[in-house]
């Protein structure tokens, strides 16, 4: 069964058409690399899916249903920039946001909560941080926070919003690990990502974006030289290697 | 201290606490959405609402003229909203312009109303610069229950309130519907403004919803803090305010509430525990120091080899 | 395709902008004078109604008079507007109260005496005649006093008899039989007012307009602002009210038709509180008269009423 499948996804961001008529289907234990130029509606391709932005056309299924449905499978980790981390909380308090759906209202987080959240922070290397104040984390660390978030949410898909954008190499390395753990427990994690350069070490499966869709499916079939020009427009050394 | 005041300073000095507290409180929701302006921006807006409610209605009657404020108000909400989503004005400016129109249109109708009999006895110049020294029973009991609203939401929705406001998308994404926290801190905004407007009036009112919870941003790191501090500096400006004004023959209220609430501005400003200035020039004070004197032990060292 | 997304947007500022164009045409309204009627009529334009209409009587059909603040308008706090300023420019002559009372209009008055005859009634009276309050300012409420209003209005009559010569025998006949009703009125009143047993002659109302209305019938008055509704009221003003009529027990306090009546509720429910149980005992007017073509909307009427609603409240008598 498609863990999703997209079909004649059509968007509009200030009067500029940015998604036309997108469509491509998506197998469960993929990680995927969605790339493309500036603009080329990335980021509005994750937005429109999870119905945070308002769509011309077309239609999404998760897990053969509807997100609404589906919510609880489904995980999202914003970009870093789209929140104000001079806002007063902490580290520990950021990622046990990710149980705020399961839990309801009313109702606090328990001690159980606190330890998970606990652990996914060790994971991501940040369990010193925990009572940290989030204005005082670096960019990598404020990172590897919202994965944190984003791990205790037990989601069966992921959508990212250029994690590793402004990210240090050590959180880089960090949060590809995870990544390709999750992979391996069987989740499919969709990422937003901005450097063609590690496009192929990293993901198994590639989306190649620019307004439509360039070409979606294994990286080696897909991430091609006359793809990536076709979706760049063809003005890019980008090829290891590669001198002319 | 309080046994020693009459019984309507009693009922200013509590009203004033209380509202003060309430406002504090819905003054830190607004902080944190960015949209402290719009709580002055809303004050100002409500009172065309007040002044066509009493036109229409030709006699005075409160409930119906707080109806008109919220209806006021409200439209402001929605043309903000508007003119935010529909051109390239930004937030505040858009703030700034509903603000000033539907002031200057309030005060352009309360000329009009001000002319015919019975408008002066409506109390519509109260709506403005309020009568905070006239506040009698009645109002202490609508202030407690506007403050057991305001409390109530919050905290019930604490967590949701501190997912709201600090990452919004995330919220939509684990399904918590951001329209009706819009909606739902919009009206609860509103329903402090109108019902703190008619006792203290539009210029007031918009101090208590931003001053406080300003100056409680100075004093600590964490959400729930500062919404509790918020609420205790809107409240303390309300007793202080109230005390003061008890002193002197003839001194107004209102515009001593506001006196006090700047006062523990500044003083928050400059001593606040967490990002005070005077904290802030110690601590590098004290950075400095270690320093040099890390500096002075590694060079006893190097001579000692 | 892109123009129709624009249009309806310009339309809205457009409607908006017309909106508020057509709300500030409604603004002004200056009447025309000398708009009916074969006779020219002497012009005349007054601030409150309590000149205008006196002097509506005394010029009878030689002149049309008009006043700027009506019923229920509060002249302390009265902005004129455009239209009021038009209406100034067109009256032949101008007569306002003057002691400060319209305190917002002095400009325009200085300014408009340069082109025609402008006379301050209220600054005519001899100045012995005057109230002044601790800090020295005179109490402009001088009309409750009717020995000074017929002051007021005689140097009024002489600067129409000075415009208008050929009138002056008709103006001065008027003049007479108006002036004898005011005696009748003062009579009547002194002689109602000294009914009311001495400890009760307390008057307590919204502000100290009743200065002149005391004196004339040995009663303490008490106002909760001061001379000029402008301050905003203090608690100490409410607290010292209240104690005032804990002391004397006073049994009722006065609303006044162009003040806004929280204030007075505070300290009905203060009193209540205490123990004392003091009535609202019914609006007076102060610096506004009741509506015009209403016996309160005359000068004679007005001073009547607030007679009668001070003495029923204060001796507790029925209506």
């Amino acid at each position: 069964m498609d863990v999703l499948k997209v079909d004649n996804l059509t968007a509009s961001y200030r009067k500029n058409k940015v998604l036309a008529d997108v469509s491509f289907r998506v197998q469960p234990g993929s990680l995927t690399g969605i790339v493309g130029p500036n603009g080329a509606g990335k980021s509005t391709l994750l937005k429109v899916m999870l119905d945070l932005h308002p769509r011309l056309s077309g239609t999404v299924s998760f897990f053969g249903s509807t997100l609404k449905k589906m919510k609880r499978r489904v995980g999202y980790v914003p970009q870093r920039g789209s929140v104000d981390w001079d806002f007063p909380t902490n580290a520990l308090d950021v990622v046990m946001m990710g149980f705020y759906g399961k839990i309801g209202w009313l109702k606090w987080p328990t001690r159980i909560h606190r330890e998970k959240a606990m652990d996914a922070l060790s994971k991501m290397g940040m369990a010193e941080y925990a009572d940290r104040q989030i204005s005082q984390l670096s960019g990598g660390q404020q990172q590897r926070v919202f994965l944190a978030r984003a791990l205790v949410q037990e989601a069966d898909l992921y959508f990212m919003d250029e994690p590793l954008a402004g990210v240090d190499a050590a959180t880089e390395r960090s949060i590809m690990t995870i990544l390709k753990e999750l992979k391996l427990m069987g989740k499919t994690v969709m990422v937003v990502h901005h450097d063609l350069q590690t496009v192929e070490d990293y993901f198994d499966h590639v989306l190649l974006l620019n307004r439509t869709v360039i070409g979606y499916g294994k990286t080696e079939e897909v991430f091609t030289k006359e793809n990536v020009a076709r979706a760049y427009g063809g003005a890019l050394r980008w090829m290891r290697g590669e001198t002319s | 201290m309080i046994a020693f005041l009459s019984i309507n300073a009693q009922w200013v000095l509590f009203s004033t606490m209380i509202l003060g507290m309430a406002s504090g409180m819905i003054g830190t929701l607004a902080y944190w959405k960015r949209q402290s302006l719009m709580s002055d921006a809303l004050s100002h807006a409500a009172l065309p609402g007040v002044v066509i409610a009493f036109a229409i209605l030709g006699v005075k009657n409160l409930s119906l003229m707080i109806g008109g404020a919220v209806i006021s108000a409200l439209l402001g909400a929605l043309l903000i909203q508007w003119i935010r989503s529909s051109s390239r004005v930004k937030e505040d400016t858009a703030m700034g312009m509903i603000l000033s129109v539907f002031f200057g249109l309030g005060i352009m109708l309360l000329t009009i109303v001000n002319r015919t009999a019975g408008g002066n006895q409506s109390g519509l110049d109260a709506f403005i610069f309020g009568q905070a020294a006239s506040m009698i029973r009645t109002d202490l009991y609508m202030m407690l229950f506007l403050a057991f609203l305001v409390i109530l939401v919050v905290f019930i929705g604490f967590k949701e309130w501190k997912l709201y406001l600090f990452d919004p998308e995330f919220a939509k994404g684990l399904g918590l519907s951001t329209r009706w926290m819009d909606n739902l801190y919009l009206g609860v905004l509103v329903l402090v403004i109108v019902i703190g407007i008619q006792a203290v009036g539009v210029i007031l009112m918009s101090a208590l919803l931003i001053i406080p919870a300003v100056s409680a941003r100075y004093w600590t790191h964490s959400f729930k803090w500062m919404i509790m501090l918020s609420a205790f500096f809107g409240g303390a400006s309300g007793m202080f305010g109230t005390l003061i004004s008890t002193l002197g023959k003839g001194w107004p209220t209102g515009p001593f509430i506001v006196v006090s609430s700047s006062a523990l501005f500044i003083i928050s400003l400059l001593f606040g525990a967490q990002k005070g200035l005077l904290i802030k020039a110690v601590q590098f004070q004290m950075q400095k120091k270690e320093l040099t004197q890390s500096w002075s032990a590694n060079a006893v060292l190097k001579e000692g080899e | 395709m892109k123009r129709t997304v624009y249009r309806p947007r310009r339309l809205g500022i457009m409607l908006l902008f017309g909106f508020v164009l057509l709300l500030s045409a409604c603004g002004s309204n200056a009447e025309e004078p000398n708009a009916e009627g074969s006779k020219v009529r002497i012009y005349v334009v007054t601030t409150i109604a309590q000149i205008a209409e006196p002097l509506s009587v005394i010029g009878g059909d030689r002149v049309k008079v008009e006043s700027l603040m009506g019923p229920g308008v509060d002249p302390h706090l009265y902005n004129a507007t455009q239209g009021d300023i038009k209406t100034l420019e067109s009256a032949d002559l101008v007569f306002y109260n003057g002691l400060h009372l319209e305190g917002k209009m002095t400009e325009i008055f200085a300014n408009i005496s340069k082109t025609k005859p402008v006379l301050a009634v209220g600054e005519t009276i001899p100045k012995e005649k005057l109230l002044q309050d601790e800090e020295g300012a005179i109490d402009p409420h001088v009309w409750f006093d009717i020995d000074n209003w017929k002051h007021a209005l005689e140097a009024a009559v002489s600067a129409l008899k000075e415009y208008s010569p050929e009138d002056s025998d008709y103006f001065e006949e008027n003049k007479k039989k108006y002036f004898a009703e005011l005696d009748l009125l003062k009579k009547e009143a002194i002689d109602k007012m000294s009914r009311i047993p001495k400890e009760k002659r307390v008057l307590v109302t919204a502000h100290d307009a009743f200065g002149y209305f005391g004196r004339m019938f040995n009663m303490k008055v008490v106002g909760l602002q001061g001379l000029s509704t402008e301050d905003e009221i203090g608690i100490s003003d409410i607290e010292s009210t209240i104690e005032l009529l804990l002391e004397y027990k006073i049994p009722a306090i006065f609303v006044e038709s162009s003040i806004n009546p929280n204030s007075i509720r505070a300290v009905i429910e203060g009193a209540s509180s205490r123990g004392l149980d003091v009535k609202q005992g019914g609006e007076l007017f102060s610096d506004a008269m009741g509506e015009a073509g209403t016996v309160e909307g005359t000068y004679i009427g007005m001073y009547r009423h607030n007679v009668e609603t001070i003495y029923h409240a204060l001796t507790g008598e029925g209506e």
